[in-house]
Parts: structure tokens; sequence; C-alpha cells
């Protein structure tokens, strides 16, 4: 759960009051390691929790254990200023004295349906029997996922790059085949056929593009620590940014290969369907 | 012959070459064009969000966004002191709830269901009919003190302005009628319905896409949760007078009044995106320009390289023939420019075209404002890309140009005979 | 050194330091061309006669020794020096021609001209003369492309005459040519030695070198006759 305090400036004093305070039957708390450091709690210490900024109704808690909260990639820009209690200490803290329901009453109840159990179903009969309680599934689906959406934005501009990265190749190996034209006309009045030409092109556009896409994907491996380092250091956070899996090294491959081959075979065929004699230069 | 001549004349006899690189270069371009618009853009859209409601102090109970719906204690009492502000031109008291609308047969739709005291402005822009009318009651009856045993007894005692999209799903136009039954969340609840009548149809600037949404007045908006607000309100909203110093002075005199509150103006609220919601759209933004740049870095310096390597027999005969460093430095300075030039100019229309096909894509993001964009133009943007590519030009054919004012003519021309 | 000379080579020689160690294209060499005077190199490939024309022609400094070229040393010139009179007093024909492949033949023979300073009318005359002069006034829109061997050479003299040059250097002028187009070519050289330039010619072409005033031989880097 959250915090219930988002003030860490209010939270170390009331940590440094209760530091003079030894209760052995204090309750423990969990704190995050972002507040561990902010308020310069270690294991053992006691704090003085209060759900109101007043600091009404406070109870004094014993740090059991620094915890590194789960990567949330939805929060990662957050300050992670966050604890965990037992419930019934939580409840104790936060409840209203003058509602009796509050004592009973949670935000959440997080739920693991049996196998075959369908979500939805679940969740309409829970409706109809506790009017006012409102169920969702944890697992989101394709439409509303925000990581959905970004996987698309991120899928359209690789395409636009590679498209960039297409052009860029084909304007190299236009140079390159113009480079050579004296040695296709050479190879080509000797008798070696467009259709070995061809091939022997394709073939070194297959090994271009796919040493190419080799040496990006070893450059995305070197990086990737140092990439998620800084990011990770920015947003004190342990989430994971940049991950190259192999399924990823594949796909780059994949794409390269078919696009190399390509490329080669275009901007050659500009030479290799021109007259032999009109390819020796003046 | 001048120096652009020439280079305009390279680049038309090597006219794929030229073609592929100034393709190359657009679709790298488009890209970073993209990439400066979204640089600011989503904030840029933002900040005008929150302008165009016509408020720029936001008052709430917790920290965080207006969302966080914690009701601020004494909301009335503090409207009017706020409203005796000499800085404050405006002030509204907003409740908000979840509630059921059904017209006739229909299917219901679930809506965010908001109440708001008297005030000159929306928070919405009114797109047909008219906005809520409050009839002539004092300024007590705007600032939330109300008879809390009032409730409206005929339709006309409801009036609502609804979203569009709501209008489209129930076929309302202004003046037609629509129950709403308030279902608070988190309780179990049996609220009747009120009937109510669309008195305009408008646009609710922090509404989702697909979140349909319904305003009333408070008197109404009390009667359908039946639950008088004891002159609570979720959120205050504050228009300021430009001419006291703005929504950041009047923030901090509203802060002045009750420390225990969060204050916002505008540009507070803005600068908390920035930080936080906005960050990773910053970052690609910043990492995917630095790429581009240096994408059309290689792109056009490589080229330039490869193509000066060929035809470096030239060079050297026009070095021997008296023709200067300066004017072949200058034609490969031109040929860098017409290329980088000529991909630039093509990826503004290309990258406009892209933006679209991007904003499409991230605002189908869950809950996103339907007026939210995270491409939008602004000069700045043109400006910056301007200079970057005059910059790249200049880069890319820096390698070139050191390479040829050190070609060493007699050696070159002797390899070309030789080669 | 007389006042009629437009260029003297003094004991020159020229090093190549290669990673096999340096290599001595020209040794010790001494050579003078005066104005009007129409001189040839004849020797085998790789004796050093494209060097010294190189030195001689301004595009190469000496390792040793000195060249002078209009009285003035040209060792001790700056780059853009060397420049100015490459572009203003020496004329260059080159083997393989190097005509700009983007621009016509009228205008490869304004560029020079147009570097010079000369202004558009008078560059404009000047080219047609000399279009005239090499006889290819029909062939003055053309692409170096669109021209035979013979014809890109003659346009490539032209250009080398394009700012009245003092000195004509050309490097196996005919060496890409046909016995008879090389004639043409050495026809050509001999009308310019005959309005009074002064052409230093290496050649393989005897049919060339023959027509020179004085002829000269190369070998291993020396002149030997």
């Amino acid at each position: 759960m959250q915090w219930a305090c988002h003030n860490p400036a209010m939270l170390t004093f009331v940590a440094a009051l209760a530091c003079a305070i030894a209760l052995d039957a204090a309750p423990d708390v969990l704190v995050s390691r972002q507040l561990a450091a902010r308020a310069h709690l270690t294991v053992g210490d006691t704090v003085t929790l209060a759900a109101d900024a007043n600091g009404a109704r406070a109870r004094t808690f014993r740090v059991a254990g620094v915890y590194e909260p789960t990567p949330d990639p939805m929060r990662f820009t957050a300050e992670r200023i966050e604890g965990r209690l037992h419930l019934p200490d939580l409840i104790a803290l936060t409840a209203d004295p003058h509602d009796p329901a509050s004592a009973e009453s949670v935000n959440t109840i997080n739920m693991t349906l049996a196998p075959g159990i369908d979500t939805r179903r679940f969740i309409a009969d829970l409706a109809s029997q506790a009017p006012g309680v409102t169920g969702w599934p944890t697992a989101r689906s394709r439409d509303d996922d925000p990581f959905v959406v970004l996987d698309r934005f991120h899928l359209a501009i690789s395409v636009v790059t590679v498209v960039g990265s297409t052009a860029f190749l084909l304007a190299l190996m236009v140079i390159r085949a113009e480079e050579r034209r004296d040695t296709i006309a050479i190879l080509r009045m000797v008798g070696i056929s467009r259709r070995s030409l061809l091939t022997s092109v394709a073939v070194e556009g297959l090994v271009t593009a796919i040493a190419g896409a080799i040496f990006g994907v070893a450059l995305a491996f070197t990086t990737e620590g140092l990439v998620n380092r800084i990011f990770q250091t920015r947003y004190d956070t342990a989430l994971v940014f940049v991950r190259v899996t192999p399924a990823l090294a594949w796909r780059a491959v994949a794409v390269a290969a078919p696009l190399g081959i390509a490329a080669g075979l275009a901007a050659s065929w500009t030479l290799l369907r021109r007259n032999i004699l009109s390819l020796f230069r003046r | 012959m001048t120096s652009l001549g020439l280079a305009w004349r390279t680049a038309r006899r090597y006219r794929a070459r030229t073609l592929l690189a100034v393709a190359g270069v657009a679709i790298i371009g488009a890209l970073l064009f993209d990439m400066l618009l979204l640089s600011r853009g989503l904030l840029a859209s933002f900040a005008d969000l929150l302008d165009s409601e016509g408020f720029d102090v936001r008052v709430i109970a917790s920290e965080g966004l207006p969302a966080m719906r914690v009701p601020i204690p004494g909301s009335a009492d503090l409207a009017d002191r706020i409203r005796g502000m000499p800085s404050v031109r405006d002030v509204a008291l907003i409740r908000m709830e979840r509630a059921r609308v059904r017209r006739g047969a229909d299917r219901p739709r679930v809506v965010t269901l908001v109440g708001r005291t008297q005030s000159g402005v929306g928070p919405w822009t009114v797109v047909r009919g008219a906005s809520l009318s409050y009839g002539p009651v004092g300024s007590a009856r705007a600032s939330g003190e109300r008879d809390s045993a009032s409730l409206p007894s005929e339709r006309g005692d409801c009036p609502v302005v609804i979203g569009r999209n709501l209008a489209t799903a129930f076929a309302l136009e202004p003046g037609s009628s629509l129950d709403v039954t308030a279902t608070p969340a988190g309780i179990a609840s049996a609220l009747p319905s009120v009937a109510c009548r669309v008195v305009g149809l408008v646009d609710f600037g922090f509404a989702g896409v697909d979140e349909y949404a319904v305003a009333t007045t408070m008197d109404a908006f009390e009667a359908i949760v039946a639950e008088p607000s004891h002159g609570e309100a979720d959120l205050i909203l504050v228009a300021s007078r430009a001419e006291s110093g703005g929504g950041a002075a009047a923030a901090r005199a509203i802060a002045g009044l009750r420390p225990d509150l969060r204050v916002y103006s505008n540009e507070d609220v803005v600068a908390q995106f920035n930080r936080n919601g906005f960050a990773y759209f910053r970052q690609i933004s910043f990492v995917l320009s630095s790429l581009t740049m240096s994408f059309a870095f290689l792109l056009v310096a490589t080229l330039l390289t490869v193509s000066i390597n060929q035809r470096l027999g030239e060079i050297a005969a026009l070095r021997a023939l008296g023709i200067g460093r300066r004017r072949i430095a200058a034609m490969l300075l031109w040929e860098s420019a017409l290329l980088v030039g000529a991909g630039a100019l093509l990826a503004l229309p290309l990258g406009g075209v892209l933006a679209l096909l991007l904003d499409h894509i991230l605002r189908q993001m869950p809950g996103l404002p339907e007026r939210l964009h995270f491409f939008v133009f602004e000069p700045r943007a043109l400006v910056i890309h301007v200079v970057l590519f005059v910059i790249t030009a200049a880069a890319a054919a820096a390698y070139p140009v050191w390479l040829t004012s050190r070609l060493p003519i007699a050696a070159t021309l002797r390899r070309e005979v030789v080669g | 050194m007389p006042a009629s000379l437009v260029v003297e080579a003094r004991g020159v020689s020229r090093v190549f330091p290669m990673s096999a160690g340096p290599v001595t294209a020209l040794r010790d060499v001494t050579l003078h061309v005066a104005a009007g005077e129409y001189v040839a190199i004849a020797g085998p490939s790789g004796c050093g006669k494209s060097t010294l024309l190189h030195l001689v022609g301004c595009v190469d400094t000496p390792s040793s020794g000195s060249i002078l070229f209009e009285h003035r040393d040209v060792a001790a010139l700056s780059e853009a020096a060397r420049s100015r009179i490459r572009l203003t007093r020496i004329g260059f024909v080159f083997q393989r021609f190097f005509l700009l492949p983007m621009l016509t033949a009228a205008e490869n023979i304004e560029l020079p001209q147009a570097e010079a300073g000369v202004a558009p009318a008078a560059r404009r005359a000047r080219t047609r003369a000399l279009l005239e002069y090499v006889e290819l006034v029909d062939r003055a829109d053309h692409l170096p492309s669109q021209l035979s061997g013979g014809e890109m050479q003659r346009i490539a003299i032209a250009r080398a005459l394009a700012n009245n040059p003092v000195l004509l250097v050309a490097d196996e002028p005919t060496g890409e040519l046909d016995e008879t187009t090389g004639e043409h070519i050495a026809d050509l050289f001999d009308r310019v030695h005959a309005d009074g330039t002064a052409i230093l010619v290496v050649t393989h072409n005897p049919t060339l070198a023959i027509r020179a005033s004085r002829r000269l031989a190369m070998k291993s880097g020396s002149l030997v006759a």
C-alpha cells in the first residue's frame, strides 16, 4: 500500500521524536529503500506514523526491514517514498473512530481466481451481489494497456527508421555499384552472366547487411547496461528500461538481411541491364 | 559557374544517389521534426488545456492532481474569502461523482457527474446550446451556501451540459431530457434517478476520449447524490486577474489563507506534469532527436566522403588548374547543403503527416483527455529543426572538405593515371 | 637567370617516403624553359617525367634544389600563391583529360576564367574564341560523356589556355588517343607554340616529341640528354 503520509520532512521529524521512545511491543513496518535513505532510517529504528497531517492518532512502529519497491513502469518517475504495514495495523492507524464501518473497510481486495473461471463473468456476478463494489481484471486487455500503445509507437518509429536506413543503404550501394562499373563491364565482356553477377551482388548485400545488424546488436548489448544504469540512477528505480533479447536480435537480423539483398540487387540492376559497351567509361 | 552551380550540377549528374540521399534525410528529418514537436508538445497541449478552462489556480485537499477526490473542508467559506481577494476574478466549487445516465430504452451509460457552483466560465467549452444558468440567485448561492433541503422537483431544476460523445450516443440535443442516477464508488447505494434537461453540448477539457461526462449546478448535483455538501467541494477553481500578478500570485495568496491545502497555479501543474508524467516522452524525444541527428550526419557525411573519393582525380586536376581550396570547399558545403536542405524541407510535410499518425497511436492510451495531443506545432520546433540541419550540413561536409584541402595534388594525379 | 626564362629547375630532387623505404623519383635535375620554347621530355614509364612536370607546374615542391617560376622560388610561396600561378600563368593538360563531367565543354573552359575573376561577358567571348581555336564550336553545349577522346583532349587544351598562360604543361596528352587523333593534338600543340606559349610536354609518343624545339630524355630520375 501507499505510505499514508506523503510529506517526508514531517516524517523525519516524527521519526526523530520517536527515537526517544523505546517500545518493545511496537508493530513492524517495512520501509522502501528510498524512504529509508530520505528519512535516515535503519532496521530496528522506531518511527511514529499518523494518517493525519497534524499527527493526530499517531502510533509507533518499529522498522523491521527495508525493501526495494517492485518496479512499476507506470510510475517510474515517481519517488517511491512508501512503506508496508500489516493490515490490522494500518486500519488501526487510519480508521475513523466516529465511523465503526471504517474499521472494517479496505480499499481493494486482490483475488486470484481458480483456473477456468471467466474473469468478466465473475466481476459481473460480484457487482450484482455487492452493489457499489467495482471489480476489474489486473491483466490489462490489449486495447487499454498503455504499454501496448507505447509498443505500437516504438514500432512505428522503428519502421520509419528502417525506411530511412534503406534509403541510406541504397544510396551507398548505388555508389558502390557505380565504383565497380568498369569491373562489371569487363566481367560481362568475358562472358560472366548477369545471373552470376546478381548472385554475387546479392551475397555481398546479404553479408554487409548481416554484418551491420550483428554490429548493431552487439552495440545494443554493450550499451544496454550503460543506458539502464543512467536511467536507473536518474529515476532511482530498479526498473529495467532496455533489454536486448535474443528475439529482438533475431528480428534485427531478419529485417536487415532481405533489405541488404534487395538494396544490392536494386543498385546493381541499373548497371546490369545496360549495354556492355555503355558501361565503359570514357 | 558559382560553387552553388557546381554543387547543383553534381547533384543532378548523380541523380540516383542524390534522390536517395534526399529521401533518407527527409525520412530521418521527419522523425527529428516529430521528436521536436513531441519534446514540448504534450506539455504545450496540457498547458493549453488548462488555460482553456478559464481558471488558473486549483485548490485541492491533498497532494497530487485534482483526480484525487478528497473533500476540502470549509470550501464554501474559503471560496467566499478567495472571492474577496483583489487578485481574483472568479471562483467555482467543483464536486465529482460517478453516475449512470439513462434515456428511454437505451442502454444506460456510466458517466462522470460534475457539480459546479455559479461561475463565469467552464471548466468546459460550449459547442451548442447554452452553459449552465443559475437564475436570480445571489452570491451566497454561488458560493455554495444554499438550503441543502431544497431538491429539484421539476425537470427544469436539473439543467445539464453534456459531452458530445454522450450526445451522439443518446442522440441528445439542447432541450432533450435524460435521467441521472448517482452510483457513488465504494458504497452500496440505490439512489433515485433525477430527471434532467440538456441545456448545452460542451467539450470537457479533461474528459477522456471514451469517457462520458455530465455537468450540472451544485444544487442539482446534491439532489442527484442525495447528499448535501456541507460546504465541501472536491476542487476549487480560481480565475485570477492578470493585472494583479496572474495565477502564481493568486496561488501564493490563497495558500496563505489555508496552509493545510494544496494550491497550484497552472504553471505549477504544468511543471509537476513536466517532472513526472511527461518525463518519458521528454527522454524518448531527446534520445531519438540525438539518434536521428547522428544518423542524418552519418548518412550525408558518408555519402559525401564516398562521392569525393570517387572524384579525387577530378578534384586534384581542378587544384592543378589553379582552382582554389576555398572554391572546392564551398562546392562541397553547397553539395551538403543541397542534400540536407532539400531533405530537411521535405521532412516538414512528411513530419506533419507522420506526427498525425504517431499522435493517433499515442492517443489510444487509456484515460487521456480528448483534446490532449502529443505532437503540437510550435515555431520554436521549426527554428530548432532548421538550426540542427544547418549544423548537420556543415558537420557532414567538414570531413570531405578536410580531405580535399589536404589532397596531395601530384600524388593523386599520379595515382589516377596509374589506376 | 635570363629574363626570358619562364621556369627553371636547379638541381632538384624528389624523394617519396614509402612504407617499404624512401623512393627517389628525381635526382639532381636541372632544366629551364624559356618563353615561347617547346620542350619535350621522353623516357620510359616510372623514370620521373611526371614528377618533374608536377614540380615545374608548381603542383609539387622538390625535396632538394629549387624551382624558379618567373624568377620566384616556388618553395617559398604559399599554397594560395602557387595556386594563383597555376590558375593564371600555367595551363595543364592531362592524359585523362579530367574534364568536369557535369559541365558542358564551354562551361569547362569558363571555369578557370571564373576562378580568375574574368567578367562574364569577357569569359563568354574568350570561351567562344577558344572553341573556335580548337574547332569545336558546335560541341560547346555537349557534356564530356558526349565527346570523343580527341574532342575531350581539345577541350582540355582550350581549358588550359583559358587564362592566357605563359607555359602549357602536358602530361602524356596523347596517351589515351589513337595515332591519328594524337596527330591532331600534336598539330594543336604546334599552333599553341606558334602563338607564343611555351610548352613542356612529357610523352612516350615520338610523333609528338619530334615536334618540340628541344627534346630531352629521362632515365631513372635524371635527364640524360
